[in-house]
């Protein structure tokens, strides 16, 4: 009787798992049918500028609170174990009411899998015409589908170390004013840096993917290379130009394939003076070096930083663009999924929307609000200087299919160039090996 | 005792158990079960397309992929290299410290179970700035000592990096058995040591003959939990070199990890989980059934 029970029991327990691994909805599930506005949200955030700050975050929630009477729990996510986090939580059906974060998380991987709203009732005419064309684009999966309203964005760019720079003589190689140099004057300065310290200077950093937004700009702006088709539909980096690339950073002395680091690290080295450029740096770093809240523009023992367009041939940059706005998670329930468009219009298309940027150390997503125009930075010179690498904004090509495969690749990849004899057949090769890996991921 | 009163003991029995086991049940069995049915599917995150039954697919494409392979050696490797030695270092260290008199000897398992109350992550990060390529105390020490020339990118050159992973794992594994092995040499039966001394043998045949074989149990408790912990070698990796350079440090757990929650392949990955648990399993059987026969 016992033995019959046990295998009843077991039998049971397996079909329980198969009925659960089979239960995939083949469509997106419907939105529920409860009619009123929740009365509490949570919304995860990514480490974006100070949206990672409890502090800051917290002023913004309360007022949006006070006005509508929602609640705003929030979580921190880190970029370290954030994907994994909202990963396991979207696929156990307990996820957010909101995440914030960039296009190639929630439109090209969440939302083309599956798990976000389709927001595009947000955008009005208005409102598409007061958004940067680039940043309203990457939202869009297709001409009838948004999955991300965007809040903010910038230009990543290369920080300096000018007191190393002048006593390597290296500055003359840069133009301060426009912040532009040519691949030439880059390499004339990379020597020049090596010839006084005679040390890596500059890391092409590759233990994983953080801060590799800094390495693709750099590899593909030397020689005009480029990262992907303008369809966004195959990785094309194993162009003649990338191989180009990167043979001269391999043959650059001073210039080191370092796969112990990330760009977490390459930026701690930056700011402590062991580096004399870094390749991961933007606005938010520029503001708050290594986040160390030790002066702005400022090293460790207090050398000034400039930031610097990536090198190109011609001095003219194609710059990695980051875009960061929020993204709701389909919970299955219009009560919630109401009351985060809500937060979205509070925090992005509306008087408080200044409020929201500032506290991303980035630049508005958006000219104006509902035609009245959006001065956030007008006050803050540095801000007011970066603006000039904004221009330089090149293709947002992070939402092309399979970009989480293609982001390993191309770290895999720089380690195998890095860990190769620096000839251009193995370079090749290794190149070769993985963009085809990366447009596998994305058929 | 009567039928009656034998249920009766029974139903109290399993009673008691019915806590622990829920949570073995929902925590341990049914994902075991849906492990090894998810392996049969091509399963991914997307909402969008239904999971497709492929049969023993992820199985032949695991021993297709290169990387899993790789993984597998490096698995292997760590396996080989920290089991024998973990076991055979802490059976020294434990033979020499266990007749000390009780306050040293409680500074010695002080001193080597420290690491392993000690967080992974605080460890690793430790480890991390002495392996630094720049200012690492490694590189300072052997370039002050005239050794090498120029830093060693310890942790970004495939030659070193896997054998930095195992120096670390050793200092993290070492500290229970040492523990345990004190306290199994503190129990070998004194009147048999005694007995054989009298008889003239020598502390080699002491130990061969009498301590070895009263101590086996535990080293055989030390021998499948250091292989085990050996195998799901995992933490180390991803917080120092996410398994490169080249996968030089790629293990079977850590490309798991990476399949299932980077590629969202969790057919894929739990294929790679069925399979790392066979070898454990055949491994453990094997050291069972030799220490057996010992």
């Amino acid at each position: 009787m016992k033995k019959i029970l046990s295998i009843a029991i077991a039998l049971l327990m397996i079909a329980g798992v198969f009925a659960c691994n089979t239960g995939k909805p083949a469509d997106n599930p419907d939105q529920g049918n409860s009619g009123d506005t929740a009365k509490e949200i949570t919304l995860w955030t990514y480490p974006i500028g100070n949206w990672g700050d409890e502090a800051t975050v917290k002023t913004l929630t309360d007022a949006f609170t006070a006005e509508t009477g929602i609640a705003v729990k929030v979580e921190y996510l880190t970029y370290a174990d954030g994907d994994d986090k909202v990963n396991t939580a979207l696929t156990g059906k307990a996820g957010p009411d909101l995440i914030m974060e960039g296009p190639e998380r929630l439109v090209a991987n969440w939302g083309a899998n599956g798990y976000m709203v389709n927001i595009a009732d947000m955008f009005d005419a208005t409102d598409k015409s007061e958004i940067n064309a680039a940043a309203l684009s990457a939202c869009f999966a297709d001409d009838k589908t948004a999955y991300e309203y965007p809040l903010v964005m910038t230009a990543h760019c290369m920080g300096i170390n000018l007191n190393a720079f002048k006593e390597a003589g290296a500055d003359q190689y840069i133009n301060t004013d426009t912040h532009t140099w040519t691949t030439e004057q880059f390499t004339n300065a990379v020597k020049a840096l090596y010839a006084k310290y005679g040390d890596t200077v500059g890391a092409v950093f590759c233990n994983g993917q953080g801060g590799d937004q800094g390495t693709r700009a750099l590899v593909n702006n030397l020689y005009g290379g480029t990262f992907t088709n303008a369809e966004h539909t195959a990785y094309t980096w194993d162009d003649a130009k990338n191989i180009q690339a990167l043979k001269a950073l391999y043959d650059l002395e001073g210039i080191a394939y370092d796969a112990s680091i990330v760009g977490g690290d390459e930026i701690a080295n930056f700011y402590n003076g062991i580096f004399k450029m870094a390749f991961c740096w933007n606005i938010a770093q520029q503001q708050n070096p290594n986040s160390a809240g030790t002066g702005a523009g400022k090293t460790a023992n207090g050398d000034e930083i400039v930031f610097m367009a990536f090198p190109s041939q011609d001095g003219k940059a194609q710059l990695q663009g980051g875009i960061w706005g929020f993204g709701i998670v389909n919970n299955n329930d219009n009560a919630r999924i109401e009351a985060a468009k809500k937060f979205i219009k509070f925090m992005a298309d509306s008087e408080h929307t200044a409020d929201a940027v500032r506290a991303s150390n980035f630049f508005a997503a958006r000219s104006a609000v509902e035609g009245k125009a959006l001065d956030v930075w007008s006050s803050d010179p540095i801000m007011a200087e970066y603006t000039k690498l904004m221009p330089m904004l090149g293709d947002y090509y992070q939402v092309t299919k399979g970009w989480a495969a293609a982001r390993t690749a191309w770290w895999n990849m720089l380690q195998k160039v890095g860990a190769s004899d620096g000839s251009e057949a193995a370079i090749s090769a290794a190149v070769a090996e993985y963009c085809t890996q990366a447009n596998d991921g994305a058929k | 005792m009567s039928p009656a009163l034998r249920r009766r003991e029974n139903i109290s029995g399993y009673l008691f158990l019915l806590p622990s086991l829920v949570f073995f049940v929902g925590f341990v069995v049914i994902p075991m079960i849906m492990c090894v049915v998810t392996s049969f599917y091509d399963a991914n995150m997307n909402l969008n397309t239904p999971d497709v039954f492929i049969g023993f697919g992820n199985y032949v494409e695991l021993w297709q992929d290169p990387v899993f392979i790789k993984a597998l050696v490096n698995t292997f490797i760590i396996v080989g290299v920290s089991v024998p030695f973990v076991c055979a270092f802490s059976l020294w260290v434990a033979s020499v410290i266990y007749k000390m008199r009780e306050g040293l000897l409680s500074f010695f398992r002080i001193v080597f179970y420290l690491p392993v109350v000690t967080g992974s992550v605080a460890v690793t990060v430790v480890w991390k700035w002495m392996y630094n390529n720049y200012y690492g105390i490694f590189n300072h020490l052997l370039k002050g000592a005239g050794i090498i020339d120029s830093n060693i990118n310890w942790l970004g050159d495939p030659k070193y990096a896997l054998w930095c992973i195992i120096i670390i794992l050793l200092t993290t594994s070492v500290g229970q058995p040492i523990v345990l092995y004190v306290s199994a040499l503190s129990n070998v039966d004194q009147s048999l040591v005694e007995a054989a001394e009298v008889d003239g043998a020598t502390n080699f045949q002491v130990f061969w003959r009498i301590k070895w074989r009263q101590i086996m149990p535990t080293t055989l408790y030390i021998l499948v939990i250091t292989t085990i912990n050996s195998f799901q070698c995992f933490a180390l990796i991803q917080l120092l070199t996410s398994g490169g350079p080249n996968y030089a440090t790629e293990t079977v757990m850590y490309y798991i990890y990476y399949t299932a929650f980077k590629l969202y392949r969790f057919g894929y990955g739990n294929a790679m989980g069925v399979i790392l648990a066979i070898f454990i399993g055949l491994l453990s059987a094997l050291q069972f059934r030799l220490a057996k026969e010992k």
